[in-house]
């Protein structure tokens, strides 16, 4: 990188010296640059750099090193192993081309479990000095808030708002503080906006809401492509949006355009359009696409954070500020359900479990436990599997290793050529590793919901890491034939008696190390299944509602809502509709409840607000809502839940609490009913899952309303075949309504499915391990099984001359490996079953992991090694024994 | 035995139209000009080297440029067998196009 910056990559540069043959290196290494140069004027660097990188590697083919073996007139004697080593790997290719397979593959999957985990443990740590960055979060009832609340709730002024910030940056140890909300949260309304600018009307989701831009800068800085972060944040109503909205709005030449100093109507409020940042990368817990810089957050709480100065430490802080509470929070500590305020590093963030309304699904260490140990026992395997080719392939080579040491080839030139053998192959699979990652890698992003850059392959530590793999990979598998044969006299290399019996040595140890992969093969096959099992169990699991036929919708306020319920309902196809409470949720805050007259205090309880629309609609039982029909206007009811635990506590049957007093927040003092708010139970309602099923049956305390006062979302049930035109129909009436938000609507089976998102990632992503298990596993078997075929020629040929079949011998060989099978079916029983069910503790509702499912895998994994062992051994079994016995 | 594909004939007719400026970058850079499709610089090294074993064009180290960082090009030219053959391939093809009365 020394002098002119217009270098191709040095790496790539390096590589092409390495191996291409030295009199051709001036004029294919000239052309290259010469195309690099002419390539970075006109297309940029990182493109030229890019086909350099692309023609290096075409580069590696035969004809550039060619002419090595003539031109290179140094090191005869290296020469001469490398000849003999391409010789032998041409020998026996179908041995290699297993080898290389299986090392392949093995190491691909291994490369790309590594950059998983990579991706998911360095989270946030691209952040600067992220180990001084900490995040607020409040412990309120039995809950964790990972927002911290504004002084005065929903509507207060910014100035207010950014209170709790003041209070920090007054200490000394703070350098700096600030809070954000993005709309894509849960508290954050996750709105979709049109935003018009210049007569155009873009849509755009993901806005984060700022009032602290400075702050919010220094603490999590973006890098500015246009504009400034003084201009982006100095003063209120600006918008700064990413690089890749700048594309989707103004196309790709937006830099060409003068974009800046827009002005931009949202929501019939204008912003001024005051910077461009780059995109935000994928592994940080926060995600936006646009940042509106506006004095107030429209927000009840917003996410605070705070950056300390260099060696100061957290713990006082935080000592202090629940010290000093109710000056930002009056009144705090007189809440008895306030139960203190947390901080939590940056870098944690992604790993804090059973937290309220985090900003990104959080690691589950359990899958990135299981994940890092599969990777493991892969590279155990590929380099066993690998190590036992190996030593077969040497074992009758010692004629050959006999003639040089007779031509005075010392000890240690035996062992040097033969590990120059074993790590030249392993690097054979370098480019073959490189190029299947570099094809699979965009799809696993894709799965994996995460964004790999692929280019970080060639990055020099990836690089690094795996010459690494490789290279121990060849010295493993090349060290103990080295010593062996090294260290061998010349005569009992010649002498047949003293044979090197790799064949029995290594008997017990292979055999364990093939049956572990058998564990494996059966483990993964069965995980593979029971994940299947539990997913196919919840989408079947009754939920108490109707979900086909579902579609929902944001809605602004009730009066929209009732002019469109009434347009709607007028359509034929139109079965029911209703105002908010759609099932299908990730958990929100709880409430505590009681009964009037008894002492104990649940903390469990989720509030619900329905219509009777949205009863009907998702066809839920409710007896009392009859008393909707005969124009009640509000019933309040409880689930049988929340019904059988107080009744429990009062010593009643459930339908004995109808009409009695129900309180919630039973701790609030105010003037009306003294503690808590009074309310008479008008019936109990069927239990209906509205949380995700990997939470038990949570107790609900239910309004329902014959006419909605307020409504932001809005369900239909339609009873169509033609999708299509309903939802046009919908979208006709929605729109007369409604101008200005964007209709968006969703299926309710498709939200309820999104809830376990993450456990059907896995369930691929287990398949996919299967299946590179199932693979090598296979590979060693059939390397294994055709070696001992091959060095047991003459004993098989006498067993046939003394009257053993074909049959006969099929089945001796079978035996042994049959045997294998079944203890790892054994060993795979109670160890998949135990894992299974840690898996299924994520379910409140889960499946029984059955035994028999691995007995089937096991049955499977039997019959693919009946069927490898047969096809590997039929040759030797079909030998005359003639041919095999007349050789010496 | 003096057979030659397409990409051959291609980049042996390029070289002749080249004068004393066909070596590898150049050459393919003609060759997206004129044929109107990319093609890489390592493809058209391994035509060459196969061209010149067929003895159909012969090659000197030429001048050093700055951008190739200082390193030479490896200058090709026809020889005459080259240029033989390739008139031969001509005829041949004139012969056969004589052959035909109207395309369209």
């Amino acid at each position: 990188m020394k002098g002119s910056t217009n270098q191709p990559p040095r790496w790539a540069n390096k590589f092409l010296i390495w191996f291409v043959a030295e009199d051709l290196i001036e004029e294919i290494q000239g052309d290259l640059h010469e195309a690099h140069f002419h390539r970075s004027q006109e297309i940029g660097r990182l493109q030229a750099d890019r086909l350099f990188i692309a023609d290096v590697f075409r580069f590696f083919k035969p004809y550039a090193f060619e002419k090595y073996s003539r031109a290179k007139q140094f090191l005869p004697m290296f020469n001469n192993y490398f000849k003999i080593a391409f010789r032998n790997i041409l020998h026996r290719k179908s041995f290699t081309a297993i080898n290389l397979v299986g090392l392949t593959f093995g190491i691909a999957t291994v490369m790309l479990i590594g950059f998983y985990l990579q991706n998911e443990l360095t989270y946030d740590q691209s952040t600067p000095e992220y180990d001084r960055i900490h995040r607020l979060h409040n412990h309120y009832r039995d809950q964790v808030y990972t927002c911290m609340q504004f002084s005065k709730y929903f509507d207060t002024e910014g100035k207010d708002q950014v209170n709790l910030l003041n209070w920090l940056k007054g200490n000394e140890e703070v350098e700096t503080a600030c809070h954000f909300v993005p709309s894509n949260s849960q508290i954050g309304g996750g709105d979709k906006y049109y935003v018009e600018t210049d007569g155009e009307q873009f849509l755009a989701e993901k806005v984060l809401y700022t009032n602290t831009g400075m702050d919010f800068q220094t603490v999590f800085p973006k890098q500015f492509l246009a504009g400034s972060p003084e201009s982006a944040f100095t003063g209120f109503d600006k918008v700064t949006i990413t690089e890749k909205l700048a594309k989707q709005w103004f196309g790709s030449d937006w830099q060409t355009r003068d974009i800046l100093g827009r002005n931009l109507t949202i929501r019939d409020e204008n912003y001024e359009l005051a910077g461009v940042i780059a995109n935000i990368p994928d592994n940080v817990h926060y995600e936006f696409d646009w940042i509106i810089h506006q004095e107030t957050i429209p927000s009840w709480a917003g996410y605070t954070y705070f950056k300390l100065k260099p060696n100061a430490l957290a713990e006082p802080l935080l000592a202090r500020l629940n010290q000093d509470v109710n000056k930002v929070y009056p009144g705090y500590t007189e809440d008895i359900l306030n139960k203190g305020i947390l901080s939590v590093p940056l870098a944690d963030i992604h790993f804090t479990n059973d937290t309220l309304y985090e900003l990104k699904p959080i690691a589950n260490q359990a899958y990135l436990t299981t994940f890092g140990i599969v990777g493991l026992i892969i590279l155990l395997i590929i380099l066993t599997n690998y190590t036992n080719l190996s030593i077969a392939m040497y074992a009758d080579r010692q004629k050959e290793l006999g003639m040089r040491k007779v031509m005075g080839a010392r000890s240690k030139d035996i062992s040097l050529q033969l590990l120059i053998e074993a790590i030249l192959l392993a690097m054979f699979c370098l480019p073959l590793v490189v190029l299947i990652l570099y094809e699979v890698i965009p799809h696993f992003n894709e799965l994996m919901q995460i964004n790999i850059d692929r280019n970080l392959l060639f990055s020099g530590s990836s690089i690094l890491i795996l010459i690494g793999v490789l290279v121990l990979t060849g010295i493993l598998s090349g060290l103990y034939p080295a010593l062996a044969y090294g260290s061998r006299s010349m005569l009992g290399l010649f002498g047949k008696s003293k044979k090197i019996n790799l064949n029995h040595r290594h008997y017990n140890f292979r055999n364990a190390l093939l049956t572990a992969q058998f564990i494996l093969v059966i483990g993964l096959l069965s995980l593979t299944f029971f994940i299947q099992q539990q997913i196919d169990f919840i989408s079947n699991k009754d939920l108490g509602y109707q979900k086909d036929g579902i579609v929902y919708f944001e809605i602004d306020g009730a009066e929209k809502y009732k002019e469109l319920e009434n347009a709607l309902l007028q359509l034929p196809e139109i079965e029911a509709v209703g105002a908010n409470g759609v099932p299908g949720s990730v958990m929100y805050n709880q409430m505590t409840y009681k009964m009037k007259g008894t002492d104990v205090t649940f903390s469990d309880g989720t509030q619900q607000y329905l219509t009777l629309g949205t009863v009907k609609a998702l066809g839920i039982k409710c007896d009392a809502c009859e008393l909707l029909e005969k124009g009640k206007e509000k019933i309040f009811v409880l689930n049988q839940t929340a019904a059988e635990k107080l009744a429990k506590i009062k010593g009643v049957e459930p339908k004995d609490l109808i009409n009695e007093t129900f309180i919630s927040e039973p701790e609030w003092e105010n003037e009306e009913f003294g503690y808590g708010i009074h309310q008479n139970i008008d019936g109990i309602i069927d239990d209906y899952k509205f949380f995700s099923l990997k939470y038990p049956n949570q107790s609900l305390i239910v309004e329902i309303v014959s006419k909605p006062s307020w409504a932001y979302e809005m369900i239909v049930r339609s009873n169509t075949d033609n999708w299509q035109a309903t939802m046009q129909k919908i979208e006709n009436e929605y729109e007369k309504i409604e101008t200005a938000r964007p209709f968006d609507y969703a299926f309710l089976e498709d939200r309820i499915n999104d809830l376990y998102l993450e456990e059907r990632r896995s369930g691929t992503l287990m398949k996919g391990l299967s299946l590179v298990a199932l693979i090598l596993a296979m590979m060693g078997l059939a390397g294994i099984v055709s070696y001992i075929a091959y060095s047991r020629q003459k004993e098989i040929g006498i067993r046939k001359v003394l009257g053993a079949s074909v049959g006969d011998i099929l089945v001796n060989f079978n035996k042994q490996f049959s045997y294998m099978t079944l203890l790892a079916t054994i060993i795979a029983l109670p160890t998949s079953i135990y894992l299974a069910s840690k898996w299924l503790e994520g379910f409140a509702f889960q499946i029984e992991p059955q035994f028999w499912v691995v007995l089937l895998a096991g049955f499977a994994a039997l019959i693919l090694v009946v069927f490898v062992v047969t096809i590997q051994a039929r040759w030797a079994a079909r030998q005359h024994p003639i041919d095999v016995l007349k050789v010496d | 035995m003096q057979g030659l594909g397409y990409l051959e004939e291609t980049v042996l007719l390029l070289i002749l139209s080249m004068d004393d400026e066909a070596y590898g970058f150049s050459v393919s850079e003609a060759y997206k000009k004129h044929a109107g499709k990319s093609i890489s610089i390592s493809a058209i090294h391994s035509v060459m080297s196969r061209l010149e074993k067929k003895g159909l064009i012969k090659s000197h180290m030429g001048g050093a440029t700055a951008e190739r960082g200082g390193r030479r090009k490896r200058i090709f030219e026809a020889t005459a067998q080259g240029k033989e053959v390739i008139t031969e391939i001509k005829v041949s093809r004139q012969k056969l196009w004589s052959l035909i009365a109207d395309l369209s």
